[in-house]
């Protein structure tokens, strides 16, 4: 579409303006997006890190992970009948350093597995974040829970569980500290049509995130504000496409007269909506992609290349049907009137 | 032999409850070639019966036949291939397109016409149109930078350029001065007598009848 172009090149100052708007809006739902998922791995890095499967809580657990003890004889049958399932159990604590001072982490334990560090008792392996608080391997922390101590047998990347970092312990010190032998769930890897086990409740990953509490409150606020930025923006375009084509009441007219065909002047809309968004949706990705690798390192961000792919997509979709509602007024355009009102 | 024929055409505007009868069976016959002048009062109708010879609105009642074919009966689709294809247009303002140069308003009349032309003879046709009306020099200018006239006569050369068969032209020199309303006229006659165009023109300026070769009066909806 020649015209279409033509039109962008003679009024830049219009679609600079437009393209300003979809540049600025995609690019705060980017970073908001980037906040959304940093904190989402923040929150539950534990979960999220593990391979796709199902996480079996007693039935009786009110889907809340720190209610559920799985029976002992039921675990193990689990554990023989399924390949690389695990039993694991996680519990908020605390640990303190050689100075007493007091550091907040996820105590996990588990099952012999490739999925989580094996830990010898009275021996600790902590999230890396830790080290930034000068925890050093060798240290010595104690919990006033437990007998012994822990000495920290090395570092984890990327371990975190509700907004904590986790402390791996052996399942013998777990059981003395919270004085439980049961385990709380048991993860079955891989399993996308879940068996149904008696007595226990099937989760997937996602679902049993959404069995942290802190973690669905604050993904479903974060995700709220994604949506509405992206209604918002879809309204955006279709007032200013609205606008634009009002302006162009006179013009549509007058080429409907001489046959201008109506389809070709939506092709025309269509094509410009389209430019605007790319040239704009570059731009947003780029930058965003760049605040990621630049953010501070105490923020929070995770903004997957996929993530923005999507959200693009969806800017795209929003765009077009805004840019097509507001286009049916072009439909309605009666070549007559156009001429009778004079000189546009 | 007239190649357009308007045979007792009514139109009736309703506006709520009140309906009015402005067009109450107008005749009128168009011969090949000719440029034929409508005039007469203000509100007589000429240019009501105008646009709907030139397929922009539908009348109420008669025929409207281009070459034998009665328009009144035909889709919206087919009478916009006619616009298109068969029909110019002139009216008192020039209507250009504020984006596109002199030169591209009259490629993309080409475009929209879809004349069987390639890119190169589209722009050599555009040049000696653009010749004929005396506008060759500003075939890069925009409409905002040119006067009144010479809109008029990038209007003509876009009106004419994909050699339609009828041109319709509603007081084409109404917004220009004397000595420039000739300059178009004489354009206009000079076109359409070398492209063998039919021409139905209303005006109101006496000066320009001599530029027809037929005049016809309307007076309250009818042909006097
Ligand atoms: N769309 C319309 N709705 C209602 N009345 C109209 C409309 N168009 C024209 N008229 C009326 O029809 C009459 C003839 O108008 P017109 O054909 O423009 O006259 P002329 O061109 O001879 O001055 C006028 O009284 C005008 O008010
Ligand atoms: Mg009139």
């Amino acid at each position: 579409m020649q015209m279409a172009w033509k039109e962008v090149k003679k009024s830049k100052m219009k679609f600079l303006i437009l393209g300003s708007i979809i540049f600025l809006v995609s690019f705060l739902t980017f970073i908001i997006s980037g906040l959304a998922n940093g904190l989402s791995e923040d929150n539950a890095a534990l979960i999220k890190n593990v391979p796709n499967g199902q996480f079996y809580l007693n039935e009786d657990a009110k889907q809340t992970y720190n209610l559920s003890k799985i029976d002992v004889d039921q675990q193990d049958k689990l554990l023989a009948d399924y390949k690389g399932a695990t039993a694991l159990s996680i519990q908020m604590g605390f640990v303190n350093d050689a100075d007493d001072k007091q550091h907040s982490v996820a105590f996990v334990t588990s099952t012999d597995s490739e999925l989580f560090p094996n830990v010898k008792d009275n021996e600790v392996v902590l999230d890396a974040s830790l080290k930034d608080d000068g925890i050093k391997v060798g240290d010595v922390l104690t919990n006033n829970q437990f007998s012994g101590a822990f000495k920290v047998a090395g570092f984890a990347e990327k371990q975190t569980y509700s907004h904590a970092p986790v402390a791996f312990i052996s399942m013998k010190n777990y059981q003395e500290i919270y004085r439980v032998m049961e385990m709380q769930t048991v993860f079955i890897p891989g399993s996308d049509s879940p068996d149904s086990v008696k007595g226990l409740e099937s989760f997937n990953n996602k679902e049993f995130l959404n069995t942290i509490p802190s973690y669905g409150a604050e993904q479903m606020s974060l995700n709220m504000i994604i949506w509405f930025l992206v209604v918002i923006s879809g309204m955006l375009f279709a007032i200013f496409f609205y606008m634009m084509n009002v302006q162009k009441i006179g013009l549509y007219g007058i080429l409907k007269a001489i046959g201008v065909k109506t389809s070709s002047l939506f092709s025309m809309m269509w094509y410009q909506m389209l430019l605007i968004t790319v040239v704009s949706l570059v731009l947003s990705v780029g930058l965003s992609q760049l605040f990621s690798l630049v953010a501070p390192a105490g923020m929070p961000f995770s903004l997957p290349i996929e993530t923005t792919l999507l959200l693009s997509v969806v800017f795209l979709v929003i765009g077009f049907i805004g840019a097509t509602i507001s286009g049916f007024q072009i439909k309605k355009v009666e070549p007559l009137q156009a001429i009778q009102q004079g000189e546009m | 032999m007239a190649i357009f024929t308007i045979d007792d055409v009514e139109k009736t505007f309703k506006s709520g409850d009140v309906s009015e009868k402005i067009l109450k069976g107008v005749d009128l016959e168009l011969n090949e070639g000719e440029i034929t002048a409508l005039v007469g009062p203000s509100g007589s109708g000429k240019s009501t019966i105008l646009t709907i010879a030139a397929g922009l609105q539908k009348a109420s009642g008669g025929q409207v036949l281009f070459e034998g074919h009665d328009m009144t009966q035909m889709s919206q689709e087919e009478i916009r291939k006619i616009r298109s294809s068969e029909f110019g247009f002139v009216f008192q303002s020039s209507h250009l397109v504020p984006f596109l140069t002199v030169e591209d308003q009259l490629l993309l009349m080409l475009d929209v016409a879809e004349t069987k032309l390639n890119k190169k003879q589209q722009k050599q046709e555009v040049a000696q149109v653009l010749e004929l009306v005396g506008m060759a020099h500003r075939k890069e200018a925009y409409p905002s930078s040119l006067s009144g006239g010479e809109k008029q006569r990038v209007a003509i050369a876009r009106a004419i350029i994909h050699k339609p068969k009828m041109l319709f032209a509603d007081e084409p020199t109404a917004s220009l001065d004397s000595k420039r309303s000739k300059e178009v006229m004489e354009i206009i006659r000079n076109l359409t007598k070398t492209l063998k165009i039919t021409t139905l023109m209303v005006t109101h300026d006496e000066e320009m009848l001599p530029y027809a070769d037929r005049i016809v009066t309307m007076k309250d909806g009818l042909i006097d």
